[in-house]
């Protein structure tokens, strides 16, 4: 920190060095340097996703049976996930789970963003940091927490009810499981979109708002006009986000499993049903099959919703 | 017993050692030993680390009797998960060649899966064979697979009646004899309360379901040769099982809530299940987690399908088998095989809380008279060991029993409460077809 003595080698030879005339093997030079920046990434990529990917793709190929050894089976394996009951039904289960959960709790996550956005709360960073603890939370964990809450005998739930003479359904049965798990996820994960949104909101100019305040807005007006369409990129965004995570679902469900194993099947979620193929199974290969049409159907369901908020974006 | 698998007489001298070191079972053998390579004594004399997997309760006091008496070998004691959750880690890790342990606890319905897909050592080629008579005849049935021995049997779970002392004094009940007075009693217990239950089935457990019909003299799964396995979830020992819980189950005599949960063994320790029917590993678990109320537990023998029967059968158990990953074979077999037979072993893990699985044991009055202290102090051993010498024979697991055991839940679980045998049923299919497609010839009797 503290140099006192003035610094020695202040080269004098460096302009003369910058002065240097470069040998002119220009822009190739130039181009080919940027790669060495990017090699870095390039080698953690290929290794960590590339590679994985590829090598799941080429085992969805083959068929490593007990009686009768490893097989090159072509398309087979993808046939009988096209048409595997039970894919399916796991798949129209996540599906469900997008279509409701996915609105409410962004919905959630916007309207917390909005009202911390406001001003108008008390404490606003209580609030926030309130909100996305659950996040912190360990998915496990949130899980067991609230798969006791859930429980049908014991649970608080069950027991406020008791104390207070309601019919508490049975959360953790088989009609209203899903809910439950949605519940679950919703805790989670409404802090960290309304993160997201929350972050879009502070980018909005202040002379917006004084301008809209000049032309007489109020602040439901500020939010509609200005505020959610400012949002849109960063809901489009926190969409995916969610379309990509309820697609995977995997944690919660398998652990609420050992609290209701007759409820939650080993192919309750496309996730859930490729790691048991996988390793209760032994099926690694019809599992990477599952794997590569379950990425499929994620990254065409995604990139639909991206491309319909672009176009959107586009055309405002 | 000693088949065609001793191809040389290089085998046969290596069996000399081994067969000392099992039969002598105090001296270290090492002695005798002439230098080959599969020599299992003459391992123990070399510095050796072995990992060693297993959930077992304690294991540590009698692994330390070992490094005692081998200082050469250190035996690291991992826990990689229990069941299930330890076969997919052994598995994935014998696949890939590495990261896997030289040593491990197989439970006996996943030995048969294992050692066809080559992920264990045949023991027989370091003179396990030789162990047989040592141990009770269902425990080696178990691991004696396909001409091969696939694991030295560690403990045995045969099946016992634990009941609530407390509840069945209050109501006057004695400890029913046959499933026809378990009726009896499950109708009374109602009648007390109605929120108590004589007991529960666990609609996830494949292994207690089976264990149910093995005793009524079901004999569901069945190997003929290397790939082809028969499959008969609706024998008249498994449907008479299945009539009998589907009844009670209606009749909300007996609860179908998921085992092992924090709510299931509340229900155990406040009195809401009268009974457990459950493998004489039991006491341990009841007396570490329901503590309060272990002392009015009780063993007796489980019920009969004919008045003065003595049929049993098993349910869990482990035996500790040697994958195929392993730098260290001889060692780890050798482990095995003394932690499993030596006397000094067994007894330690007897009294650690194991059931054993040596006859010799099981016949020693020290062990048959004492007072187990998860019940009372009751002598609960002479109830097991008889139980023990009834387990019905015969009684086979699938070469993809795991597998099997997985889908149980997703095909018996949701009918438990309406009707077992439609579960059974269903569970059938789901287990012939993946027998189908692993290349199985699958046949339904």
């Amino acid at each position: 920190m503290s140099t006192t003595h003035p610094p020695a080698q202040s080269t004098p030879a460096r302009p003369t060095s910058r002065s240097r005339p470069v040998p002119r093997s220009g822009r190739i030079g130039h181009g080919s340097f940027g790669y060495v920046f990017f090699a870095p990434f390039l080698v953690v990529f290929v290794i960590g996703i590339a590679a994985p990917l590829g090598y799941a793709a080429y085992l969805s190929f083959f068929q490593d049976r007990l009686v009768g050894g490893n097989v090159f089976v072509g398309f087979d394996n993808y046939t009988r996930a096209l048409g595997d009951e039970l894919f399916r039904a796991g798949l129209w289960r996540v599906t469900l789970f997008l279509l409701v959960q996915v609105p409410v709790m962004l919905a959630l996550a916007l309207l917390a963003a909005l009202a911390i956005d406001s001003g108008r709360l008390r404490w606003p960073a209580l609030f926030r940091i309130g909100i996305f603890v659950p996040y912190a939370v360990p998915a496990v964990v949130a899980s067991l927490m609230w798969g006791y809450l859930y429980g049908d005998r014991f649970g608080l739930i069950r027991q406020i009810g008791d104390a207070l003479h309601v019919d508490v359904p049975r959360l953790l049965s088989e009609s209203w499981m899903l809910a439950s798990i949605g519940n679950v996820v919703t805790w989670e994960f409404v802090g960290y979109n309304m993160l997201i949104l929350y972050a879009a909101l502070r980018t909005v100019p202040q002379e917006l708002y004084e301008a809209a305040e000049v032309d007489g807005a109020g602040e439901l007006r500020k939010a509609w006009s200005i505020k959610l369409p400012a949002l849109r990129p960063a809901l489009a965004l926190a969409t995916v986000f969610s379309i990509i995570g309820t697609f995977q679902l995997f944690n919660e469900p398998n652990v609420m499993q050992s609290l209701a194993p007759d409820v939650i099947s080993t192919s309750y979620t496309p996730n859930m049903y490729a790691f048991n193929l996988a390793f209760n199974g032994q099926q690694f290969n019809y599992s990477a099959a599952v794997a590569v049409v379950l990425g499929g159907v994620t990254a065409v369901v995604a990139y639909a919703v991206q491309a319909r908020s672009m176009r959107k974006e586009q055309s405002l | 017993m000693t088949r065609a698998s001793i191809p040389s007489r290089r085998r046969l001298l290596a069996l000399v050692p081994a067969a000392a070191l099992a039969l002598t079972l105090t001296a270290c053998g090492s002695d005798a030993a002439p230098v080959v390579s599969a020599d299992p004594s003459a391992a123990l004399d070399t510095e050796t680390t072995l990992t060693f997997w297993t959930w077992a309760p304690n294991i540590e006091k009698t692994v330390a009797l070992f490094e005692k008496k081998y200082p050469k070998v250190k035996v690291n004691v991992v826990n990689a998960g229990q069941s299930a959750a330890e076969y997919t880690k052994l598995q994935t890790a014998v696949k890939a060649g590495s990261g896997g342990p030289d040593v491990a606890q197989v439970e006996y319905f996943a030995l048969p899966e294992l050692a066809l897909s080559k992920r264990l050592v045949n023991l027989k080629e370091y003179g396990a064979a030789a162990l047989e008579p040592k141990f009770t005849a269902s425990a080696w049935s178990q691991v004696a697979v396909a001409d091969g021995v696939y694991a030295v049997p560690q403990d045995t779970g045969p099946m016992a009646m634990f009941y609530n002392k407390k509840i069945l004094d209050e109501l006057k009940i004695e400890p029913p004899k046959t499933w026809a007075e378990f009726e009896t009693a499950a109708v009374k217990i109602k009648e007390s309360d109605p929120k108590r239950f004589i007991t529960s089935i666990d609609p996830g457990d494949a292994g207690g379901v089976d264990s149910l019909i093995w005793q009524a003299g079901g004999r569901p799964f069945q190997q003929k040769d290397a790939s082809s396995v028969s499959v008969n979830l609706q024998d008249p020992g498994a449907k008479k099982a299945a009539d009998m819980w589907t009844s009670l189950i209606n009749r909300k005599l007996v609860d179908t809530a998921p085992g092992w949960t924090n709510e299931w063994w509340q229900s155990m320790g406040s009195g809401q299940y009268a009974m457990w029917i459950i493998g004489a590993w039991a006491p341990g678990n009841i007396g570490s987690t329901i503590p309060e109320t272990a002392k009015d537990w009780r063993a007796a023998p489980i019920p009969q399908w004919n008045a003065g029967d003595t049929v049993s059968s098993e349910n869990g158990g482990s035996a500790v088998a040697v994958p195929t990953s392993s730098k260290n074979k001889a060692a780890a077999a050798a482990f095995a095989i003394w932690l499993n037979s030596d006397p000094e072993a067994v007894r330690s893990l007897s009294a650690n809380g194991l059931f054993p699985a040596t006859t010799e044991l099981l016949k020693d009055p020290a062990f048959l008279d004492q007072p187990v202290a998860g019940l009372g102090g009751q002598k609960a051993n002479q109830v097991f060991a008889d139980s023990s010498a009834g387990v019905g024979k015969g009684w086979q697991y699938l070469p993809y029993q795991l597998y099997a055991n997985s889908v149980f839940k997703d095909t018996v679980g949701p009918n438990i409460s309406t009707d077992i045998n439609t579960g059974l049923t269903a569970w059938q299919k789901r287990i012939t077809d993946y027998g189908n497609q692993q290349g199985f010839k699958v046949t339904a009797p």
